[in-house]
Order: C-alpha cells, then structure tokens, then sequence
C-alpha cells in the first residue's frame, strides 16, 4: 500500500541495503525489517524517550523519525554500544547502582546518557536530570538512573 | 500449613541466621540487568514466530451503544487481510477478566460481565471488532473499513451521575437494578448504628469527602499479546502478564477450551503496577490464532493502553470521625464509591481489599466500613499499585490533618497517640502482628526535623513562595490470608555439577522477584545465587502460583523457596552421611559443600554428592535431587509506612514544587537493600504523580479519555521529582516472613499523595478535596477561601 524506495542505511557500523515504505519510521525499520529489537515502542508521539537511538551522536526518538531521513547518517543502536561483549562505562553503572528495573526504558536511557556523557563528560546534577527531559521511567524514580549517571561520568574521567 | 511444620521452618531460620547471613539481607543487581542494559531482554513484542500476523482492534467511539449490524465485506477485500473477528462470529462465554483462580465467579465478589465481543459497547474504548492480517498496515486499514451500526444510548460516567435515581444501566449486571457492582460491602467493629452513635457523641465531629482521580499505572512497555494456536489444538499464549494460572482460567473460559490445552508463558514484563493483572486482549488474540492457524500479535498502541486497559479507580470518599478532647479517635465511619467502569473485574474485590485496610492503622474503638463499586461508561478500572488502598489512605490522611488544624493538634503527635501498636488487636479483634508505624512516626519525624522545618514553613506563609511540610501514613499486606486461598509452590532440582534451578509461578515485573528468590534459596544451599537458575510463570511447566499481586511475591515466594530449599539440603545431608559415613546431625552445608560440623577437613562438595544419588553409590535408589515444597499462608502480615516531605507552592502561578521527601518503611527484614529502594523510589513517583499531575480526562459529555497520550498524561519527569529522596527502614524481623521479612511493592505507594497534599494543604491554609493538585484547583480553592 505504501510506496517503496529503497534506502541504505548504516547501523552500528554496518551497511544495510533496504526496500522500505516511504512512510516508515527508522524504529519500525529497525524492529520490524532487521529484527534489532532492543530500541523499543513506548509512545509512538516521542515522548517517553524509550526508542532512542544515536543519528550522528545525537539521541533521536526513532518512532517519529523517518527512515529515508536517516540515510547518509551513522545510526547506532543500543546493541552497537558494548563491543565484544564487553560493557560500556554507562552499562556498567546502570547495573551496579539498581537503575534497572522492568528495564523498559534502560535503552533509551543508556542512549540519552552516552550522548550527554560526549557532550559534557562532568555534567552537574542540574545538566543530567536536563538532559533526561525527553526520557520516562516509571520504577525507579530515576533516583538510581541519576547515581548510574555520575557514577558512569566519574569512571569516564578515571575518577572512581 | 501445619503448626509443627511452621515451628521447625522458623527453628531453621534461626540456625542459619545464627551462622551469619551471606546473601539474604544483601544488596544485589536485578538478576536481568545486563540482558536489558545490552538490548537483549526479549519482551513479548520482541517476539519473532514464524508466519506470524499482526492484529488491530475496533474499539468502540460510543460510551454505550447496541450493536446493529457489522459489515467486514469491504475490509475482507484488503489483500492480506486474514481474519476478522466480531460479536456475530465469536464465542459468547461470559467470564469475569479479574478471575483469581477456577470456578471464582461469586456474583458479590467476582460478577461475570465481559465476553470476547459483546452485542453492547459500554465505554469509549470497549472492543467491536479484530482483525488478523500480515502486517500491521493492513491490519489498520481493514479496522477503519469495517463498517459498524450502533444504536447509541444513554450513559453515565461518574459515580454520583450513575447513582441518580432514574440514571441509565451502565452494565446491566447490577444489583437490583441499580449500577451497584457486586453489592454493598458493609462491617465494622459493631454495628452501622452503633458506630454513627458514637461518633456522634464524641466531643468533637468532623466529616470531609475527598474525589479520586482515574490514573493510569504509565508501565512504559504497552500491552502485548502474542498466541499460536497449533495443530495439536493447544493455545499457546505469550504475554506481559501477572497471573499466568488465572490467565489460562479466564481464556480457557472464555474460549471453552480445557485447562491442558491452553498454555500462558509470561515474558519479562516491561512494568505493570497491577495494569497487566487482568486478562486484557488474550482471548481476542487467541481466537484469531484459532481461526487462522498462525501466530498472531497484537501490541497496543500508547493511546489503546490508555482507552482500551485498566486504571485506578476514581470515586470519592467520605470519612467521618469522632474525636475527644484528649486527642484519641473515639469512632469512625468510611463511606467508599469506587468507579469501576464499565465492567465488574476487580471492583468488588478492590473494594474488599479497602476495606481491611481501614481497620489495620488507628486504634480506634469503633470503626465500620460502607463501600461498593460502581459500574459507568468509562474504561474499567481495576487493580493498580495498592487496590484500593492509596484511594483510603490519601481520604482519611488528609481529613486527619484537617482535624489537627481544626482542634490544633501537631499531625505528627495526633497520629502516635493514635495508632495500633505491635502485637495489639484491632476494634475486629484482629492481632496487626510487629506492626512498627509508631515507630516509623518518631524515626520519620527525627529524622525530617519535623518539629523545626514545620515553623520554617510557616515562617514563609506570608510570602509569594510558601512551604509546606506533611506527613501520611500507610498500611498494606503482603498476601491474600485471610480472605483467599494462598499458597504457592516451589521446585528446586540439582544439576550433577552442583548448581541448581528453580521454578516457580512467581511474576518479576522489574521487580527483582527472580534474583530475591535466588537469593534465599543460595543462603540455604550455600551456592552462589547466579549458580541458581530461576524459572518463572509458565503453566505448563512452573508449579502453581496466584500471581504478582497483593504484595505476596516475597512473603510467600520466599517462605515456598526456604521449604524446598530445606528439604533439598535434607537430601543431601541424608546422601552425604552415608558418603562420609557420619550421621546427619553431623552435618552441614558450607560453600557449596556437605561439612562434617566439627571437622571441617572432612566435607564433599554438593556436585559430588548429586552425582553419588544418581548413580545410587551409597546403596540408597538411585534418583534426582530434587524438592518440590508448597507454602500456605495462615498469617496476615502488614508493611507498615510513614511518609514526610516538604512542598513549595508559588501562589501566583500555583505550581508546586516537592522538595523534599523522606519514605520511613517498616517491611520487616529487608532481603536485597537495592532492590527495596528501587521499588520505593517507584512507589514515590507513582504517589507524586497521583497527588499532583496525573489524571484521565474524561469528557463530560461523550465519556471519551480526551489525555490519551504522554504529552497531556504528565507522569513526573526527572526534572519534577524531589531533589532529596531518602528511604530509611525501621527492619525489626516479623516472625511468620521469609528470614523476617515482609513486603514492600504496594506500601511503597500507598501514602504517598496523602503526605504532599497535607503539605500543600499546609503551605496555603486551606483544605484540598481532590487530586490532582492542579494550579487550576488550587488557585480555584485559595480564591474562595479568601472571598468566604
């Protein structure tokens, strides 16, 4: 029903040569197309934050972005962040400190931070809990999203 | 279970605590972190079977209207299309979507109202029509092809309209004709009469009515079902459920399948607060299963969760309240109404539930409860974080306040001289066990600087900016005793290299239940907890369970894991005596090994000791080690809390601000620190956001959610919580827990809103009567306050 372009895209360092719905949001091409189901649906309108993805290093709500945009970009997903099996700085904080719970929004959290983390690697309180305006998380108070934060950002700056 | 048996348990308890505790009473990670930190947790939605088809449902624009006709011919015509399902092709089972356990169908408990398509639409939202097709796209476009004739009637939306004398049926299941759900629910200490009259003649009277909000429980995963229907005539259904066996009753039913051919696998839930209770869209999915053959899913969108699932119940309740110049509650009477929507579900049950509360917090020598359920047309309700309990507490915490600001009383001395104390009965005669609020009351106030940060408070009453301090107490249970049946039962086998599994129906919703499990099972195996699989919630292969619900996941999960884990150490000990050739109470287990007590050279791991039963070495049959243990509760437990916090209220734009907030839990012994404040730190910003930003919209005139979405639905972001938030335990053991522990996931809530309405109530000098606390409300009281 919906018209077919094709598209290529570069996802976690990967090309991907794609006949997509002109129509189609990068989240479903990527759950629904390549089956990377980590990048999650929570609203569809952008506003809980939980399918995040880096396009250029910066976190975008995937839902409401278009695949045929992302063309030309680097896209990185939450299974493009930890290598060889081995845990980012920011993965390793929201585990430790309890920042996990139903783990819905743990994508897109851990997302959101890795790019605030690149931008400003000794965020104040004030710029992180900023920097989670566009992230929801309905366990946890993001009490302990928060400390995984500053935790991550100290390690990163070979402070803890 | 037996008064011997419980005797021994607890003598165990004491043995090992004796020996020193290594992993209960530990903090540690939720045992999926690393799965769901790397993307790699499989949600239902995650799910990928082969062939699969995609569902969309009709949902209803009318709030009450008779089906006339359905024509599909256009929709059938859309390529892919597979199947489409509706009231005049459909099974008509009745059943009950809240359904505990099989043959639950009592008329004042559990009406039996919903079908999979019924000829009438009783809500914005209500189900019309699905449609199974290859994709999602298609399946969307053959949903607005349908063509649907209704004849609309008239219908009621709140509790008072719906009680109106004359007011049109909402559901036609009420009581004697009236929207009544189930029937009145009405006890107390004496009788109806006697408690008004002493009431009355207290030295002082005070009656408020509070209005509660319809939330939304906001778990970010919306609802999923995924069912396959196989040759072998077996429904397989996938979902982000909290109660597999009462699922697999209420599709089996609803289906008119047998129990052995329906199979309910629940998947890691992406959050649920009670929302994924209730069999939602199951049955619907398997039908379409049925019809076509294939795997089919159904995954709501954000606006469907929010017309077309399950709330809080909104309503309004009135507390009257006799107190006497010495400060004591003489009497007091709750009249409760709680919009139940369009069907019955939880309603009655909710409103059981409420009632008990009420009587487990104040000493009051007379005490009677009035509640009832009532049907509308608007979105059912059902269960959600507390049942029915944060509705009671935030009524009767706020009125509290209003009675110490009335007969100047400090909220904080009012409450201590009033509440139950550990080990005292109630006015019905019921022992509230260790039951430490009073203390939670002075380590809360000491810890707050009550005392002080109240007269910095009203040193600002004065001001554009004010602060407000409050305080609000709560009380929940930790499972259904003794209204229900509760018992759950754990399997534990031994692998030959000396770890283990264990399977259980327990739900973990995020909650950390799996790693909570393992942790008690690892202190008395003494092998280490990530040595221990965990196998939840699948009927066809887990024992029974009744669900995540009514804060029993620990309490009673974790006293089934202490019984199986027991008798395994039994077995061994019992295969290790005879290895070592010493006798049994000669023997203990110690880091993954069978030790001779006071030899400790002499030992042999436990991986040895498996094999050796397998193999039959010692001369016993050869066998599995393996315990299969089922824990009844014959206790009813309370978690007790006392929550403080300070608000800030800018009286020009009537925003306010939660600066601070303190949570002073008593739960008994805490079994993982870390994942005890995690689900704290959640009840908080459930509370927070049932007190001042979340609410359905329900529009007047058509019953339709007008907020179906995040933007207008504002759950607290992070930039909204409280600066400060501290979690302190009053951890004095209860006896009749797992290593004397209690629960937490619903008390964590539970008195939440009623501490930052008393604060705001604080900060501007006027009484507040509903939630949430929008500017609009408060500006809107603060003004006729000042014109009276």
């Amino acid at each position: 029903m919906d018209e077919r372009v094709e598209v290529t895209l570069n996802i976690n360092g990967e090309e991907y040569q794609l006949e997509i719905g002109k129509r189609w949001t990068l989240l479903y091409v990527l759950r629904d197309v390549l089956n990377m189901t980590g990048t999650k649906y929570g609203c569809g309108t952008g506003d809980c934050g939980v399918c995040k993805v880096l396009i250029d290093g910066e976190p975008v709500n995937s839902c409401t972005y278009l695949a045929t945009r992302a063309q030309g970009k680097e896209i990185i997903t939450i299974e493009g962040l930890s290598k060889d099996g081995r845990l980012t700085p920011v993965q390793q904080a929201f585990v430790e400190t309890g920042a996990i719970q139903c783990g819905f929004c743990t994508p897109g959290m851990v997302i959101t931070t890795t790019a605030l983390l690149r931008r400003n690697p000794n965020p104040t309180r004030e710029e992180i809990i900023a920097g989670l305006d566009n992230n929801l998380c309905r366990c946890t108070g993001y009490v302990k999203i928060i400390e995984a934060i500053e935790l991550a950002a100290r390690r990163m700056r070979g402070e803890a | 279970m037996a008064e011997r048996q419980y005797e021994e348990l607890k003598e165990f308890e004491k043995q090992l605590e004796a020996r020193g505790l290594k992993y209960v009473g530990r903090p540690r990670p939720n045992r999926e972190a690393i799965l769901k930190v790397t993307g790699k947790a499989v949600y239902v939605d995650d799910l990928r079977l082969p062939n699969m088809l995609h569902a969309k449902l009709l949902l209803s624009p009318h709030a009450h209207a008779r089906i006339v006709s359905i024509d599909t011919s256009e929709a059938e015509k859309i390529r892919g299309v597979r199947a489409i399902v509706h009231y005049f092709n459909s099974p008509h089972n009745v059943f009950n979507s809240a359904m505990r356990f099989y043959g639950d169908n009592s008329p004042f408990d559990m009406p039996e109202t919903e079908y999979i398509f019924d000829e009438y639409v009783r809500f914005v939202g209500d189900r019309v029509a699905a449609v199974a097709a290859d994709d999602p796209f298609i399946a969307e476009e053959a949903v607005k092809r349908i063509k649907v004739e209704y004849e609309i009637l008239p219908a009621v939306f709140d509790v008072d309209q719906a009680l109106a004398e004359g007011a049109p049926l909402a559901n036609p299941h009420g009581v004697d004709g009236t929207n009544i759900c189930g029937g009145w629910l009405a006890y107390g200490s004496h009788s109806e009469e006697e408690v008004l009259k002493a009431i009355d003649e207290a030295d002082y009277v005070f009656e408020d009515t509070f209005y509660l909000s319809k939330v939304h429980h906001g778990y970010l995963e919306p609802v999923c079902h995924v069912a396959y229907y196989s040759p072998d005539g077996k429904l397989t259904i996938w979902t982000s459920g909290q109660n597999v066996f009462c699922f697999r009753s209420v599709i089996a039913q609803a289906l008119g399948l047998p129990h052995s051919k329906v199979r309910v696998i629940k998947m890691i839930v992406g959050g649920a607060f009670g929302g994924k209770l209730e069999v939602l869209h199951e049955p619907v999915v398997g039908l379409l299963s049925m019809r076509t053959g294939r795997p089919v899913k159904l995954r709501l969108t954000r606006k469907e969760v929010f017309l077309a699932t399950r709330s809080r119940h909104s309503g309004k309740v009135t507390v009257r309240t006799g107190v006497d110049k010495d400060g004591r509650i003489r009497g007091q009477y709750i009249r409760s109404l709680m919009n139940t929507g369009a069907y019955a579900g939880s309603g009655p049950n909710t409103v059981g539930a409420q009632s008990g509360k009420t009587f487990l917090l104040y000493d009051a020598p007379y005490m009677f409860y009035r509640g009832a359920a009532v049907y509308t047309n608007i979105p059912p309700a059902g269960a959600m974080r507390g049942y029915g309990t944060p509705q009671i507490m935030l009524s009767r915490e706020t009125h509290i306040d209003r009675i110490c600001r009335e007969l100047g009383f400090d909220p904080v001395e009012f409450r201590l001289k009033n509440v139950l104390q550990p080990f005292q009965n109630n006015c019905l005669g019921q022992n509230v066990h260790n039951a430490r609020i009073a203390d939670c009351i002075r380590v809360g106030m000491e810890a707050f600087r009550w005392y002080e940060r109240r007269k910095a408070a009203e040193a600002t009453h004065g001001q554009r900016v004010r602060r407000g301090v409050g305080m609000g107490l709560a009380v929940h249970g930790a499972g259904w005793y003794p209204v229900y049946q509760d018992l759950t039962t754990v399997t534990i086998r031994l692998h030959d290299d000396g770890t283990a599994v264990l399977l259980t129906g327990t739900h973990d919703l995020g909650t950390g239940a799996r790693t909570v499990l393992a942790q008690i099972a690892a202190e008395i195996l003494t092998i280490d907890p990530e040595l221990i699989e965990v196998i939840e919630a699948d009927t066809d292969i887990t024992p029974l369970d009744l669900g995540a619900q009514a804060s029993r996941t620990t309490f009673i999960g974790g006293n089934a894991t202490i019984l199986a884990a027991r008798q395994l150490r039994e077995q061994l000990l019992d295969e290790a005596s005879r290895m070592l050739k010493v006798s049994i109470d000669q023997l203990d287990l110690d880091n993954g090994h069978v030790v001779v007590r006071n030899d400790p050279t002499r030992s042999v791991p436990i991986a040895d000791v498996v094999a050796s039963a397998q193999r039959g070495s010692t001369g016993a049959p050869q066998r599995e080690l393996i315990a299969t243990a089922t824990f009844e509760s014959r206790t009813a437990i309370e978690s007790y809390a006392a929550d403080f916090c300070e608000v800030e209220v800018d009286t020009e734009t009537y925003q306010v601000r939660v600066l601070d907030f303190l949570a002073v839990h008593n739960s008994g012994r805490v079994i993982n620190p870390l994942l005890f404040e995690g689900q704290v730190h959640g009840g908080i910003h459930i509370g927070l956001g049932y007190a001042l930003s979340e609410e359905m919209i329900i529009d007047p005139q058509t019953g339709e959610v007008k907020n179906p979405n995040f933007k207008k639905y504002r759950m607290f972001k992070a930039a909204d919580m409280p600066p400060s938030i501290r979690v302190i335990t009053v951890e004095d053991p209860e006896e009749a827990g797992p290593f004397g522990g209690k629960s937490i996931g619903e008390c964590a809530s539970d008195g939440v809103a009623g501490a930052v309405v008393n604060a705001v109530s604080h900060a501007l000098g006027v009484e507040l009567r509903r939630v949430p606390l929008t500017p609009e409300y408060l500006r809107s009281v603060v003004e006729a306050s000042q014109r009276s």
